[in-house]
């Protein structure tokens, strides 16, 4: 579809599809109109905005069928695998072997959005004692008890250690509650002291070699019982090909990534942006497909960028956003308010950066997983933020604090002093629930002062 | 000597004392003035509490915070930034059933021997562990170990003890309160508590409970006592395993805290259990429900905001009618 690039909102889109099927354009096997998954309880689709690309729609439609495929996965009798909180790390192995396929439980996170909370997760998380002082990912909780929302999973893994304490919490209580969990740690990422061996990690940082033998070697307990569940073994050449097909997928992110954040005007809004980015960490259960959308998505976006065609103008003010926000729509709003996005950091920049191949693999994917940003210091995730400011031409940052996480408290404090301190850019912090309606005003206006202080400070 | 401030149990004192350091377990107290760290949402009160107090202390020489909860893990970024004085962060496992783990902890205390040493302190040879592991193992002397917490004109001892003996001292007996009728046997669980809400326990006693035992942080739950078996071979190897299961919440899994929790409900008879922990702190709060499904006894729990609240009205009333409610 060559049309110009603007915001529709679901119904046209429906109308739209309606038109591309009576003329015979091809649609992938889960495609159909958007309009189908309100029918199912998505109703927060409805106060949505999408691209109005082809390529966008077969995103959509990608992520919200992930649980038919999980479902149809489990019926051709392959191993569901859920892996929790390591954001990007154990799906690689997972899907490394074909009869193994990994999602993320935590992805539940978005249902009391998606559903514009009437699934009633989150009242069963309440009834568990996990209350709204938690993150709002404790809707994985009721997920799991309602069976309602993904097939519950062969084998249960989660990362521990240097994680947040909502979701090491909620795990334990999902452990409680009869679900066999493998824990695996992750260490707080520390920089070497003298005459301790370093390694470099994906991303720029460096950690100790003794803590990367240490993940390492909690990696190999996940191999076995991967190995264990699929009753094949994975072997270095099985995992460097997974390791070659997420680097692939990383690759294209790369430079849709470069694309949406430095053309102007901006070939692709931030909600899509958002949801391909999210693609880097589970493969929305389809490794083969997460490559073809995120293609298909990035020969659009390269021929809007060649035609000069796209959303706002050079004025358009320049954000950096930290943290997924828990309310999709806030991402609409930010372009309402006149903002862009000009460069990410959502907790799982590791997933997005390519994993060594001159190193065995295992070892590979225990320098990824010491690259996450949540097992380091909020120091080092602005050292990251800084250097991406400066890469992409930010010219403030927001940072979306969620609601009750443990890791937002202080995070923000110290990030923005560092950005506010050695880049000179102001700094907006915000908190975005599952579902902002109620705070939407305030919020327009917060982001609206932001985006007025950058357009005054640039005539400074 | 040189003071190293701490206040996660899973720091071993012995550490470092037999660096020649005096370790010093801080209980947390209002900072009155500027604060290091300002009041935000969703944070901790007692990691702040902890890092204002730290940061307004005179006498501390260096401060050692653990990985256990997430929220202290990200005060040391903040101690890091705002302090004038060394800051180590030790990293502490959160499982704890594979070698690598223990492996990984003991690791952990000899990179903070080696900071300790940084400070002016001297690596201790065998002798000199041993000798301070059994200074502060059989009949150790609590006020060394925790000076902030056991003020001097209390007798040494947990926290429950403590109290119960400062009960007597009014003129009660630990079965019976004044009017005669038998005390309620409760045994008290949660995170830590900052020194103001140390009241808890005379509360508690003042409605008519007996500290059956004290599972708080700065209880004896936490407390390792170290016998000569410790000292038998690598003196550290076994003072790092004795630590390193100290049964917690934030353990995964955390089934060591339930067993330690079925020991102690079955040999003190406790017939409730009270759970405090501060708001926002998630591994205690969001144990509650569990434990209580698991013991199957009137539980209470009292979250708190670090503003004394246990010794309002508010809490007395509640505590009251819990133990009014099992008598």
């Amino acid at each position: 579809m060559s049309e110009t690039p603007r915001q529709i909102a679901l119904r046209e889109w429906d109308d739209a599809y309606e038109r591309l099927r009576a003329a015979g354009v091809p649609q992938p096997a889960y495609g159909g109109p958007l309009g189908r998954h309100v029918a199912e309880g998505d109703t927060r689709l409805r106060k949505l905005r999408f691209d109005n690309s082809l390529a966008a729609l077969r995103l959509w439609d990608f992520l919200l069928t992930e649980e038919d495929r999980l479902q149809l996965a489990r019926d051709a009798g392959k191993k569901l695998v859920g892996t929790m909180k390591d954001l990007g790390t154990v799906p690689v192995m997972a899907s490394s072997l074909d009869n193994l396929v990994a999602f993320y439980p935590d992805g539940a996170w978005w249902i009391p959005c998606v559903m514009e909370v009437n699934s009633g997760l989150l009242q069963i998380a309440d009834s568990l004692g996990i209350d709204e002082s938690f993150c709002p990912v404790r809707a994985m909780l009721g997920a799991f008890v309602t069976g309602a929302h993904f097939p519950i999973p062969d084998l249960l893994t989660c990362s521990v250690g240097a994680t947040c304490d909502d979701f090491s919490a909620i795990a334990q209580r999902l452990n409680g509650l009869g679900y066999p969990i493998l824990w695996w740690e992750i260490p707080h990422r520390r920089v070497p002291e003298d005459n301790e061996g370093g390694v470099q990690l994906p991303g720029g940082f460096r950690a100790p070699a003794s803590l990367v033998r240490f993940v390492r070697s909690e990696l190999e307990r996940i191999r076995l019982a991967l190995e264990k569940l699929s009753g094949r073994v994975i072997d270095e050449g099985t995992l460097s090909r997974g390791i070659a097909k997420a680097n692939h997928i990383r690759r294209l992110l790369a430079e849709l990534r470069q694309a949406a954040f430095t053309a102007t005007p901006c070939p692709i809004p931030a909600l899509e942006m958002l949801i391909a980015e999210m693609l880097a960490i589970h493969f929305c259960s389809d490794q083969e497909e997460t490559i073809a959308v995120l293609q298909d998505l990035l020969d659009e976006v390269n021929r809007r960028v060649a035609a000069g065609t796209g959303y706002g103008t050079a004025d358009t003010a320049r954000m950096f956003w930290v943290d997924p926000v828990a309310d999709l729509q806030v991402m609409n709003l930010l372009e309402d308010c006149g903002g862009r996005i000009c460069g990410t950091e959502y907790l799982f920049a590791h997933a997005l950066d390519p994993i060594p191949t001159d190193v065995p693999p295992m070892e590979a994917l225990a320098r990824m997983a010491l690259a996450d940003p949540m097992v380091g210091s909020a120091t080092d995730r602005a050292a990251r933020i800084k250097a991406e400011i400066r890469r992409f031409g930010a010219e403030a940052v927001i940072v979306s604090r969620i609601p009750g996480a443990s890791h937002c408290a202080l995070e923000g404090e110290i990030i923005g002093e560092i950005v506010r301190a050695e880049c000179g850019l102001p700094v907006l912090e915000i908190e975005v629930p599952p579902l902002t309606d109620a705070v939407s005003p305030s919020l327009r206006t917060r982001l609206e002062a932001l985006v007025e202080t950058v357009v005054n400070r640039r005539s400074r | 000597m040189k003071t190293i401030v701490y206040t996660c149990p899973y720091v071993p004192a012995e550490w470092i004392a037999a660096h020649g350091l005096q370790p010093r377990r801080l209980i947390p107290r209002p900072v009155e003035g500027t604060a290091t760290i300002p009041q935000i949402e969703g944070l901790c009160p007692y990691a702040r509490a902890f890092a204002n107090d730290v940061a307004a202390s005179e006498d501390v020489d260096g401060v050692v915070v653990t990985t256990m909860c997430d929220q202290m893990r990200r005060i040391f970024d903040l101690l890091v930034r705002r302090i004038n004085v060394p800051v180590f962060l030790l990293n502490v496992p959160s499982t704890w059933q594979t070698v690598t783990a223990r492996q990984l902890y003991l690791g952990e205390l000899e990179r903070f021997g080696r900071f300790l040493v940084r400070l002016g302190g001297c690596a201790p040879d065998r002798e000199k562990l041993t000798q301070e592991i059994r200074r502060y193992s059989v009949n150790k002397e609590l006020t060394d170990l925790y000076p902030a917490l056991y003020p001097s004109q209390l007798p040494p001892g947990p926290l429950s003890w403590v109290w119960q003996q400062t009960f007597q001292s009014m003129g009660g007996g630990s079965e019976r309160d004044l009017e005669g009728t038998r005390r309620v046997p409760i045994g008290v669980i949660g995170g830590p508590l900052m020194e103001r809400d140390q009241v808890l326990f005379r509360v508690i006693l003042e409605c008519g409970g007996q500290i059956a035992f004290d599972g708080t942080e700065t209880g004896d739950r936490t407390i390792r006592s170290l016998d000569d078996r410790y000292l038998s071979s690598d003196p550290l190897v076994n003072l790092a395993r004795a630590y390193f299961h100290i049964p917690d919440p934030s353990r995964r899994p955390n089934s060591e805290f339930y067993q330690w929790l079925r020991e102690k409900l079955a040999s003190h008879s406790a017939r409730g259990l009270v759970l405090h922990h501060y708001v926002w702190c998630d591994k205690w709060h969001a144990e509650f429900e569990r434990i209580k499904e698991w013991i199957k006894l009137p539980m209470l729990r009292l979250d708190s905001e670090g503003r004394g609240e246990m010794d309002s009205p508010r809490v007395r009333n509640r505590i009251h009618a819990f133990m009014e409610a099992l008598r």
